[in-house]
């Protein structure tokens, strides 16, 4: 079975998680107002398909499609109402199925169309203003690939990604790349040659391409791969029209171009994930020479600003994964990371602790992931029996186990995220580590008290009172019909 | 016309309304980018009345923070 955007949204509605809209709304503020209201309602929230913008009627655009860990498990093949804890364990069981199986298609649907001129992005794509002071018309989820000017055709370094784009004009978008990027490595190595970077932006993809897209894989892990390990289903690829490229062969569109060499145009601000706008700056630019779709295509475009929304659930799980992986390997006492917050800014780490002050080691040891360098910013440990995902349970044990002077640490002057406004100057920053695990000895342990400890049974209780719950508004909805 | 931000640039219509409505235009500015729908509040299409943070004039672009510099 093939997967794309579509079989995807088939399977939402199937499951109540897809719902369309037919009223004309304008492009701004309705379109806006409608995506902050889906984002707003929550761990089941559903995908919105708009059908009727101002301007653009005919043409369809949704959203949301990440947008909650109903809609997420699902992508995983999950039922909707499966455990955030759950649905982390199951990735992390799935990565080891890297390399997924690629497949070529001739003949691809999103090569159903062709435009070789002639062509206005602005008025093709079904584009609104994702923030108020926005400064333009932006892609907030499109899957940008491009590769190694040194490695033609090598596949574990063509590289996928999610970039903000800035639609500038009909057939020009600004791209903002930073440094870290693998996209970043790319554009400096052809600008180096002076030579153009191809580049495909690809909209409108399998929901669990865009997932890896979105994950901070090594510069030669690839990302069609992992998505077709984690789906267990082989992906199937498509060569853009000079072969320099592989494109999802089932993409809504893509957009066939280059990154022009020596060139840097003003872009922004964007409305970022921190939830606060990035100034305007000077990026690289596209050249878009050839768009192809499918027949009838849909645009999918993502909201993104202040948390929560569909950027903080699709980029979740996948900036968990490596983090807990990569400190696992040596610190086989970690159980789970929850670095959900903002790209990992805030990450909370369950962990067992070997001897006296261990948990601080495992906070050091994330701080220097390739990830957790410049993205994580607060650590918060907790003992191996709390659920990070559980923010009652790491209340709890913020609220018993912290001391004190001992157990917050800040250290100053280390990397950070520029785009967080509390990195000063940019790109500066620090590391919080917040140790709420119980002593282990030679330290002294706390004041003689016991945990209450997990309930045995619990579990199975649990699952009865929820059944009964669920029994129970069968038959008022059955009486109510 | 001139733009609404930097209040310096020239403004070119890349746009208009596909459907044939004619319910709106996208201009851009071509010094400073910025990119607007004729339809877009008064708070964001009307200089008088934008939120001056937002606001690019007696801005030097070329002073703007570019993430990857050129080599």
């Amino acid at each position: 079975m093939s997967r794309d955007l579509r079989s995807f949204l088939d399977l939402l509605e199937r499951e109540g998680q897809l719902v369309h809209c037919y009223d004309e709304l304008s492009p701004e503020p309705e379109v806006r107002a409608l995506m902050r209201g889906a984002a707003d309602m929550g761990p089941t929230s559903p995908a919105v398909m708009l059908h009727n913008i101002r301007g653009y009627r005919g043409k369809r655009l949704v959203v949301n499609v990440h947008g909650s860990w109903a809609n997420h498990a699902l992508m995983l093949g999950l039922p909707k109402t499966t455990g955030l804890k759950e649905q982390f364990y199951e990735i992390d069981r799935r990565w080891d199925a890297y390399p997924g199986e690629l497949t070529w298609v001739d003949g691809p649907a999103c090569r159903q169309v062709v435009l070789e001129r002639g062509f206005n992005l602005l008025e093709l794509l079904p584009l609104c203003k994702i923030n108020e002071h926005d400064g333009g018309f932006y892609l907030s989820k499109a899957s940008v690939v491009s590769n190694d000017p040194d490695r033609p055709g090598d596949l574990d370094t063509e590289n996928v990604g999610i970039y903000r784009l800035q639609v500038l004009s009909g057939d020009t978008l600004a791209m903002q790349g930073l440094p870290f990027h693998d996209v970043a490595v790319h554009i400096r190595k052809a600008e180096i040659q002076g030579q153009p970077l191809p580049v495909a932006v690809c909209l409108g993809v399998d929901p669990m391409l865009s997932l890896m897209a979105s994950t901070p894989l090594r510069y030669d892990q690839s990302e069609y791969k992992y998505s077709a390990a984690l789906s267990s289903t082989p992906l199937e690829l498509c060569k853009t029209f000079d072969g320099n490229l592989n494109v999802p062969a089932g993409a809504e569109f893509v957009l066939e171009g280059e990154v022009v060499p020596g060139v840097r145009v003003p872009e922004g601000p964007f409305g970022e994930f921190t939830g606060g706008y990035s100034g305007a700056r000077r990026q690289v630019m596209i050249r878009v020479k050839r768009v192809t779709h499918r027949t009838d295509p849909i645009l999918e475009n993502l909201y993104i600003g202040r948390s929560w929304n569909e950027c903080d659930t699709l980029l979740g799980l996948p900036t968990c994964i490596p983090i807990y992986r990569q400190i696992k390997e040596t610190m086989p006492e970690v159980r789970a990371v929850n670095a959900l917050y903002q790209h990992g800014l805030t990450a909370i780490i369950a962990t067992g602790s070997r001897f006296g002050g261990y948990a601080k080691s495992v906070a050091f040891r994330a701080a220097s992931t390739p990830h957790g360098i410049a993205n994580i910013k607060n650590i918060i440990l907790v003992d191996g029996d709390v659920d990070p995902f559980d923010l009652n349970q790491v209340m709890w044990a913020m609220s018993t186990r912290i001391r004190g002077p001992q157990d917050v640490i800040v250290i100053p002057s280390t990397p950070g995220h520029p785009l967080d406004p509390g990195s000063v100057p940019a790109g500066m920053s620090c590391k919080v580590i917040i140790d709420c695990t119980t002593p282990e000895p030679p330290e002294p342990t706390m004041r003689d008290v016991r945990t209450v400890g997990a309930i045995e049974g619990a579990a199975h209780f649990q699952g009865l009172l929820s059944d009964l719950q669920s029994d129970l508004q069968h038959k008022n909805d059955g009486v109510g019909a | 016309m001139k733009c609404v931000r930097c209040i310096d640039g020239d403004v070119e219509v890349v746009a208009r309304a596909p459907d044939g409505s004619g319910a709106w235009e996208i201009f851009r500015c071509t010094r400073c980018n910025y990119g607007w729908r004729s339809s877009e509040p008064e708070s964001i299409i009307d200089p008088a009345k934008r939120d001056p943070f937002f606001q690019l004039d007696n801005t030097d672009l070329s002073t703007l923070v570019s993430p990857l510099p050129l080599p």
